[in-house]
């Protein structure tokens, strides 16, 4: 067959994952299919002269088989890498997933070692940036308070790491109604009290000002000024090992870098 | 003394984080706890940092000391009695309230709590026993908690505290029993060591924390304990527990373990003494951490050195350096460092340093040599020697692989071989080597790079001056 077929999915796992199972139960061959997943921000990549264009519906069911087959068929650590490269911001990522699953059903639980292939350290890659980002967002997320108690975040993460942040906050706040809004996708994780989490698209927490009035009167927030300015040792000022362990992209969000400035 | 009456919660924060600050320690790390359902909190193991101070340094937990009023007048501390200096203190009400909505708003991890003397070791730590019994068991905490024991205080209240805490540590401040004597008059060295001891054999015994025992811990090799004090306190055993509370089940001793913390280049000692008792502490009390803090004359006391050019933070680095060393990578201090040179290389790490003085070890084959053999070259760390020893499994490893590893190539290309091949053939001679490291440069965090010139070394301490200027010529000699 001389056309490539591309299997064009939703951007989520399981519109990775129905791919798969699409192109996979396909039987075209492996060198003859391509997965792209619509990407976040441009919409898909420049069209390929001779491909057969087809847009896969995600399935649930689908998805749902391809991960108990890569739990049970390779390993729980190879479907979270795998999971966590879906959540990323890497365009060809439901292809490098497919190509990572061809050498995974190969070499079992072993594939994630091979560290030496180019494709399985480009996911071992991928999964060490994500992880690095949801990390670095268990510390640095702010919450504000708001009427009624209510405490609300605001990030701009580069991969779609709400989902992993999520567990942490409702196991660490078990009482308190939170939300972290995703402005970058518009999704947000909302928690109330005694109930599990879930993630929504949230186009009303746009225009909703999280540092807007209630939260100027909170005095816990010109405390936490008062602590940052005062715990730094004026003998060591660094200000660029600063910026290297503290990006500034993370500090438009950050109650110790706002308080004061405006 | 000045003491403020009705002082406002803000003013009393910026003293008491002021007066915290110089504690390096700031980890949140070393325990695993989930949270419990109700209540406020829980920990991971990795720890996290919340912010980044000025200075670079990570911000994960509310460091405020109770009090800064001190009976005690340690010459290099800020707090000491003879400084006149405004005097402030919390109520426990006033820390568990700021500790609690803080972390609600994600600013901490928890809360580091250290304090002055205030009348008494006792009675300050009765004073920090209450503030902990509040926030666990009032306000139903369950975050991270890191609080200084106080030396001299009562067993008893040590055994206590070690219940609602996560970490604790109690810094030993200098070296030697002399250094402490003549610049903290008020402490004694055995009074640090004793409650060291008593928490390692609590926490060995507390019939949860499966920790190696005192009797596993003697069969591994160590060296012989040359400091007095430190054997003396060793040999003292299980009388150090004042008495054995059967734990009520969910609750663990001091689980995240303990820390101490040393002030270096305030007093004489070298890097091998400093390094010695590192060793020591980690071999026979099993401390979690040595943290190592380069001095500054708050006081601007005459009779300290002067750090009017900036803190000693290269040697500072060099002592992390090798404290890494000697917990992951098994290295020993004696093959760090010894009489003749005490001190570390002010332009080499001291593992490159290690390396050049031991050629005869290289090259080694990647695709052969153990794990401990891998760390010992330089451009390659824990994460990479792991790497290697998994991915070799699947595939010979070539330069091009190990590049992917996350090998630093340049400085590994000269002790390692892939396939029985150099990259490039190589001359394996000391001083053609040292000469390619030198040139190259140390990749040095920011700040302790700053203007490293034979010049600006000079500004860090007297000491490594002399040495370096030392080391500089012979290298000059070779070169």
């Amino acid at each position: 067959m001389d056309n490539k077929v591309i299997y064009v999915c939703d951007n989520s796992i399981d519109g990775i994952f129905t791919a798969i199972y699409k192109a996979w139960s396909s039987g075209y061959g492996h060198a003859n299919v391509k997965l792209e997943a619509g990407c976040e921000k441009s919409s898909y990549s420049n069209y390929e002269l001779f491909s057969e264009y087809q847009t896969v519906e995600t399935d649930y069911t689908l998805s749902k088989k391809v991960s108990k087959a890569i739990i049970n068929k390779i390993s729980r650590e190879a479907y979270e890498m795998v999971c966590r490269v879906a959540l990323s911001n890497y365009e060809d990522k439901a292809d490098l997933i497919y190509r990572f699953l061809i050498l995974g059903f190969l070499a079992g639980a072993e594939v994630v070692n091979q560290l030496s292939n180019e494709v399985v350290n480009k996911v071992f890659k991928i999964n060490k940036f994500v992880n690095n980002e949801a990390h670095h967002y268990l510390g640095f997320i702010r919450f504000s308070e708001h009427g009624n108690g209510l405490l609300a975040s605001i990030i701009q993460p580069k991969n779609n790491i709400l989902s992993i942040v999520a567990p942490h906050f409702a196991d660490r706040l078990p009482g308190e109604r939170f939300v972290i809004y995703d402005s970058e996708r518009n999704s947000a994780v909302l928690h109330v009290p005694g109930k599990p989490w879930i993630i929504s698209d949230f186009d009303g927490l746009a225009d909703f000002d999280i540092d807007g009035m209630t939260c100027e009167e909170d005095e816990y927030r010109e405390l936490w000024s008062i602590f940052f300015k005062h715990i730094a040792i004026k003998e060591r000022v660094n200000l660029k090992l600063q910026r290297n362990n503290l990006p500034l992209r993370f500090r438009r969000n950050m109650t110790e870098f706002l308080v004061g400035r405006q | 003394m000045v003491i403020l009456e009705n002082m406002s919660l803000q003013k009393k924060l910026e003293i008491l984080s002021d007066a915290a600050k110089y504690d390096v320690a700031c980890t949140s790390s070393g325990v695993d706890r989930k949270g419990s359902g109700s209540g406020m909190g829980n920990s991971l193991a990795c720890g996290i940092c919340h912010s980044f101070s000025a200075d670079g340094r990570c911000i994960s937990l509310l460091k405020v000391l109770f009090t800064n009023e001190c009976i005690f007048d340690c010459k290099y501390c800020g707090n000491r009695s003879s400084n006149d200096i405004v005097r402030a203190s919390f109520t426990p009400v006033e820390l568990c309230e700021l500790t609690m909505e803080f972390y609600r708003r994600n600013y901490i991890e928890g809360l580091f709590l250290s304090s002055g003397i205030l009348i008494s070791p006792n009675h300050t730590m009765e004073l920090i026993l209450e503030t902990l019994y509040l926030l666990r068991v009032v306000y139903r905490f369950s975050g991270y908690i890191h609080c200084k024991a106080i030396p001299g205080a009562d067993p008893g209240m040590i055994e206590l505290l070690g219940w609602y805490t996560d970490r604790m540590s109690i810094n030993l401040e200098f070296p030697t029993a002399e250094s402490l004597r003549e610049l903290a008059p008020h402490k004694n060295r055995k009074n640090i060591l004793k409650p060291i001891r008593q928490i390692q054999l609590r926490r060995e015994n507390s019939g949860i924390f499966p920790e190696i025992t005192d009797k596993t811990a003697i069969m591994k090799s160590k060296a012989p304990v040359k400091d007095n004090d430190i054997a003396e306190i060793i040999a003292s055993g299980g009388s150090l527990v004042p008495y054995a509370v059967e734990s009520s089940g969910r609750r663990r001793f001091v689980p995240a373990g303990q820390s101490t913390q040393m002030i270096i280049g305030a007093t004489k000692e070298s890097d091998l003494q400093i390094m010695t008792v590192s060793e020591a502490l980690y071999d026979n009390f099993r401390l979690k951490r040595v943290f190592y803090s380069a001095f500054i004359n708050v006081n601007n006391d005459s009779r300290l050195p002067s750090t009017e050019a900036g803190p000693p933070l290269l040697r500072e680095h060099r002592l992390y350096q090798a404290d890494w060393l000697l917990r992951f990578y098994g290295f020993r201090t004696t093959e760090l460092l010894d009489e003749k040179s005490p001190n570390f290389n002010v332009f080499l790490d001291p593992k490159c340093d290690w390396a050049l003085r031991h050629l005869e070890r290289f090259p080694v084959e990647v695709n052969k040599a153990d794990y401990y053999t891998l760390l010992r070259v330089p451009g390659i760390g824990t994460n990479s020697a792991q790497r290697i020893v998994s991915a070799r499994k699947s595939a010979i490893l070539d330069f091009q692989d190990l590049k992917r590893l996350g090998v630093v190539l340049k400085r590994a290309v000269y002790f390692i071989t892939c396939k029985g091949r150099m990259m490039y053939p190589i001359k394996v001679e000391e001083d053609f080597i040292t000469r390619q490291l030198l040139d190259m440069g140390e990749k040095l965090p920011f700040g302790v790079d700053k203007d490293i010139t034979y010049k600006q070394l000079s500004l860090f301490d007297d000491m490594n001056f002399v040495a370096a200027q030392k080391g500089y010529q012979s290298l000059a000699g070779c070169l």
